[in-house]
């Protein structure tokens, strides 16, 4: 089996040393925050401040009270700062700032892109002349049919993410709700839960009402199209809301299917331009493609970071801000360029001090496969009980390409097949569809490019493309002698696998398999299976 | 005059001064403890009972 | 009734994956294009010196070795499938054309492929991968003919030198229409009080038409379709009539065990049935063969893969005019576990097919085999065919 060099890291990390007993089982929070020495809790603690800012900003607004008391769904953000503990828990120094400025930045899209919902919501602040300007989207789409539409003026509203989505990563039980609503109308409970929970959603009537039209798209996978259907139904027949499928092909690395993808995105734009009035404009699409071409640049140099012994990416936080840099923004917001730049020299800092964020480096991983690691904090978990240094994960490992981004006529066709490609690209399915090239072919790549001897592979249980090629995964894994964990998980159901069940699976692997003892043995039982 | 002026804003001084102590002495408290979440966690159940007693147009 | 005189043999037909058509056809020297999906136009896949079969695993037992390839999430069609290829079931096959239409399917011809499963004395053996159509628009068109040409036409006429010219898929498609005449035709005699076929023994016929050489079944459906004409039906009335909706089903003992509950099956709506894969397909000389015959696929599909609304509810308008057409009292909507794309549809046609078009449905999910679950699917059913009368008899007629 192939073997990585073991890192011994010679600082002692500062303030307490295991993260793991904070929990109070009874409140289903943590009974205190983390003490990470003083320079590092004092910069915790002001980001603590930051957020209760932004929470607070948005809650003195009236219709914003009057949509918490409508959305069940809004329960969610009283958790916001437990989520942030979740997604900084154990860390210190860079590693720290980097997942702070990733979530922070999350989190104050996500609270204006709330604000905006109630802003036009029918039922809430009911504005028309913004509502009609409003585009709704799905939760998992590329808005690069966006990208040369004035962004002050056409207003995109990916209307599932803080319904669906990020509700769920700060309250890991708010979507059960919608689960059991839309299986009590009759959707089995073994489609993915994530589609199935926006079905529910709709079923329960608990969406925003807003915009003019809506572009729905069928990346992901087959309940993410099929669920659309349901979600479209009450779109157009109850709120008079046009509604355009945007195709996008499956077999996204076949030449033969670029064409097509290319005149779903004009028909898409011209759906758009007929519904809202405003006009394309190339000058700000190809400033977004340069945005999209500069972030498609510190990324590669992310993963060049990562590649060395001493990776400073990783988690959920910035695998988070990555989803909402590629797909939500798409080059069209320039605030994103500041934090990509912000984040690579604060990574580059610490690979300059050779920063370590555990007692040791055991084991070097690739994290494949559908992940709930935004609503468990597996990664670091990983880190920090295991020693197995989480280098990438698959919904991060997006496109590298540059697209076109001078203003030519020539270049002004290709946008359309760039904006395509991105579209069929998109994150997860740019690996899960397409061929089992793109899934089995591409990790072992990376396991070679990241020098990984291990890879920890999320089964999502209702993941079909992933499980459809599970004997695959462990027969090639075995021919390449990288270690290969599965962890089981249902993505937004913890019925079906608590945090601690999730956990249990890496334990049971590491001492097992591995024969290994954890770095931290507090870590290893951790009573957060009841938490929010 | 200018010692008058000098004595009114030190004392201005040192009383935002004890009101950033004790704004970060709240504050930090409340971080350190997580009073914040604790706080949240008691008010969720009434939250989720209210949620369910909101009339809702069910159907698919 | 009267037995059918060949229904014997066709049920035998349906015994094996590899049966004795699938024999004698390469045995003509006729190469086997082996499919998985609805989505593939048929026709082109018996264009001259070609014959196509849609592979099918009859009388699944365990799957346990596919089951560890995909594990047991995904849906049994699927793993029986891989099951079978692995078996060795399918070594008639001399190329294996998937669309990507659903992931499941997708993957076990993957699995197939990269397990080596097929083609191993055969140099020439290829496996192709088709896009399909997303919705019902010109550009879906372009799209079909692109992936047609790229994934059928080619590589059948450069492995095995098929004539893929407009004049052979013309050909090809007339004695497509003259298969789904006889079928169809065989078909109408479910219509009406007395029906003269079973919608078991219509199954059977029709299932053969798709898991066989198209060519070697004609005249025998020939010979049927006149047996029919003047078959005597049963004096004794069936408790309800009930259109079967669904997924891939290519077990008849389904069918079977509906009708044995009294509910007469009166029209099939469902991949291998006769709506919409035996709809003739009219062909104009003002354009070419192979684009009209990716039109005809893509405006008749009623695989809920086509995601425009327009699709979305067609496919309902589409289910509730043949419960018109053919007198159903019922709608069962059928789903294989696992399935989610008929998941889906089975949830929202069946509330739409009761709460908009008034019918009474029965939403059912069922295993690959119904062999392994017959109790409980014959307690659903023998309720709903109940539920019907109940409402029939408070109807004062028909439900």
């Amino acid at each position: 089996m192939k073997t990585v060099e073991k890192i011994v890291n010679p600082v002692k990390r500062a303030g307490e040393e295991s993260p793991g007993k904070i929990y109070n089982e009874k409140l289903k929070v943590r009974g205190r925050r983390e003490w990470r020495g003083l320079k590092d809790t004092l910069y915790d603690y002001s980001r603590w401040l930051y957020l209760i800012s932004v929470l607070g900003r948005f809650i003195i607004v009236p219709r914003n009270v009057k949509g918490f008391f409508r959305y069940r769904w809004m329960m969610s953000y009283l958790f916001v700062p437990h989520g942030m503990d979740k997604f900084t828990i154990g860390l210190r120094d860079e590693a720290l700032r980097i997942a702070h400025t990733s979530f922070n930045f999350v989190i104050a899209d996500v609270t204006q892109a709330i604000a905006n919902c109630f802003r036009g919501d029918r039922r809430v602040g009911n504005d028309k002349a913004y509502s009609d300007k409003c585009v709704i989207t799905d939760e998992n789409s590329m808005v690069t049919f966006m990208m040369g539409f004035d962004k002050e003026k056409v207003h995109t509203i990916l209307r599932e993410v803080p319904t669906m989505f990020a509700s769920n990563i700060f309250h890991q039980f708010n979507v059960m709700h919608y689960l059991d609503i839309a299986q009590q109308y009759g959707i089995p409970g073994d489609v993915c839960p994530m589609p199935e929970a926006e079905a529910g959603i709709s079923i329960d009537d608990d969406f925003c009402v807003l915009g003019c039209c809506a572009v729905q798209n069928n990346t992901t996978c087959d309940g993410s199209l099929m669920g659309n259907g349901i979600i479209a139904k009450r779109l157009e027949r109850e709120y008079g809301i046009p509604t355009f499928q945007l195709a996008t092909p499956l077999r996204h690395k076949e030449p033969d299917v670029l064409e097509y993808a290319a005149r779903e995105i004009k028909k898409a734009i011209a759906f758009v331009e007929e519904h809202t009035g405003e006009k394309w404009d190339w000058d700000r699409y190809f400033a977004a493609a340069k945005r999209v071409n500069d972030a498609t640049r510190c990324r590669i140099a992310q993963l060049e970071i990562n590649s060395t012994p001493y990776p400073q990416f990783f988690g959920a936080a910035f695998s988070l801000y990555n989803d909402t840099n590629y797909m939500g923004n798409s080059g069209r917001d320039p605030q994103f360029v500041k934090i990509d730049h912000k984040l690579l020299a604060l990574a580059e800092q610490g690979y300059r001090e050779k920063r370590m964020y555990a007692k040791e480096y055991r084991h070097r991983a690739i994290v494949w496969g559908v992940q709930p690691q935004y609503i468990i904090d597996q990664l670091y978990w990983l880190l920090q009980c295991w020693g197995v240094m989480p280098l990438a994960d698959m919904l991060s490992i997006i496109n590298t390409d540059m697209i076109a981004d001078e203003d030519t006529p020539a270049n002004r066709e290709q946008a359309y097949r760039d904006m395509a490609m991105l579209n069929m690209e998109m994150i997860m399915r740019n690996h899960t569809h397409g061929g089992y090239k793109v899934l089995l072919d591409d990790l072992w790549e990376l396991c070679e490019k990241m020098n990984a001897d291990m890879v920890m592979m999320w089964e999502h249980m209702s993941c079909k493309a992933l499980t459809g090629m599970h004997g695959m995964f462990e027969e090639q894994a075995r021919e390449r002698g990288i270690h290969i964990m599965w962890v089981s998980h249902d993505l937004c159901d913890p019925r079906v696998f608590t945090r601690q069940a999730i956990r249990d699976q890496v334990n049971t692997y590491m001492r097992t398999v591995m024969r290994e003892e954890p770095l931290d043995p507090s870590l290893e039982v951790i009573p957060d299976s009841e938490a929010y | 005059m200018k010692k008058k002026v000098l004595n009114v804003l030190l004392k201005l001084l040192l009383k935002l001064l004890i009101a950033a102590v004790a704004f970060f002495v709240v504050t930090f408290t409340v971080y350190i403890f997580n009073l914040d979440m604790k706080a949240t966690s008691l008010l969720a159940p009434y939250l989720e009972k209210w949620y369910d007693k909101l009339p809702r147009k069910q159907y698919i | 009734m009267r037995d059918l005189k060949h229904l014997n043999y066709f049920e035998k037909l349906l015994q094996e994956a590899n049966n004795a058509l699938i024999t004698q056809a390469k045995k003509d020297g006729k190469v086997c294009v082996a499919y998985t999906c609805e989505n593939v136009p048929e026709p082109l896949l018996n264009l001259d010196g070609a014959f196509s079969v849609r592979l099918t695993a009859p009388n699944t037992g365990s799957m346990d070795i596919a089951t560890y390839y995909m594990t047991n999430l995904l849906c049994e069609p699927s793993r029986a499938l891989l099951e079978r290829a692995i078996e060795g079931g399918f070594n008639f096959a001399d190329c294996v054309i998937t669309p990507d239409g659903c992931t499941m399917m997708n993957r076990a011809v993957e699995n197939m492929e990269l397990l080596k499963t097929m083609g191993k004395d055969n140099p020439r053996f290829f496996h192709e991968y088709m896009e399909i159509a997303f919705k019902n628009t010109e550009s879906d068109v372009e799209l079909a003919v692109l992936q047609c040409t790229n994934h059928i036409l080619t590589p059948l006429h450069e492995k095995y030198g098929i004539d893929v010219s407009d004049e052979a898929i013309r050909k090809a498609v007339a004695e497509h229409n003259k298969l789904c005449r006889l079928v169809r035709a065989i078909g109408e005699f479910r219509k009406g009080d007395k029906p003269r076929i079973t919608g078991y023994e219509f199954h059977v016929l029709c299932l053969a038409t798709y898991v066989c050489p198209s060519y070697l079944v004609l005249d025998k459906l020939e010979e049927t379709l006149e047996e029919l004409k003047t078959r005597e039906p049963e004096e004794k009335p069936w408790r309800a009539r009930v259109l079967l909706v669904g997924s891939e089903m290519d077990d008849s003992g389904f069918v079977k065990l509906v009708e044995e509950c009294g509910a007469f099956v009166c029209c099939d709506r469902f991949c291998f049935g006769s709506y919409p894969g035996r709809v003739e397909i009219e062909l104009t000389d003002d354009e070419d063969a192979l684009t009209q015959v990716c039109r005809h696929y893509i405006q008749h599909c009623q695989c809920p893969r086509m995601m425009n609304q327009e699709k979305v509810y067609g496919r309902k308008q589409y289910v509730a005019e043949l419960a018109k057409e053919y007198g159903a009292d019922g709608i069962i909507y059928e789903q294989v576990k696992f399935c989610d794309p008929w998941a889906y549809e089975r949830t929202l046609g069946s509330a739409m097919l009761s709460n908009d078009y008034g019918y009474p449905v029965l939403s059912v999910d069922r295993p690959y085999n119904i062999a392994s679950s017959v109790g409980q699917m014959r307690t659903r059913v023998q309720a709903f065919v109940e539920s019907i009368e109940i409402k029939k008899i408070q109807k004062g007629g028909r439900a």
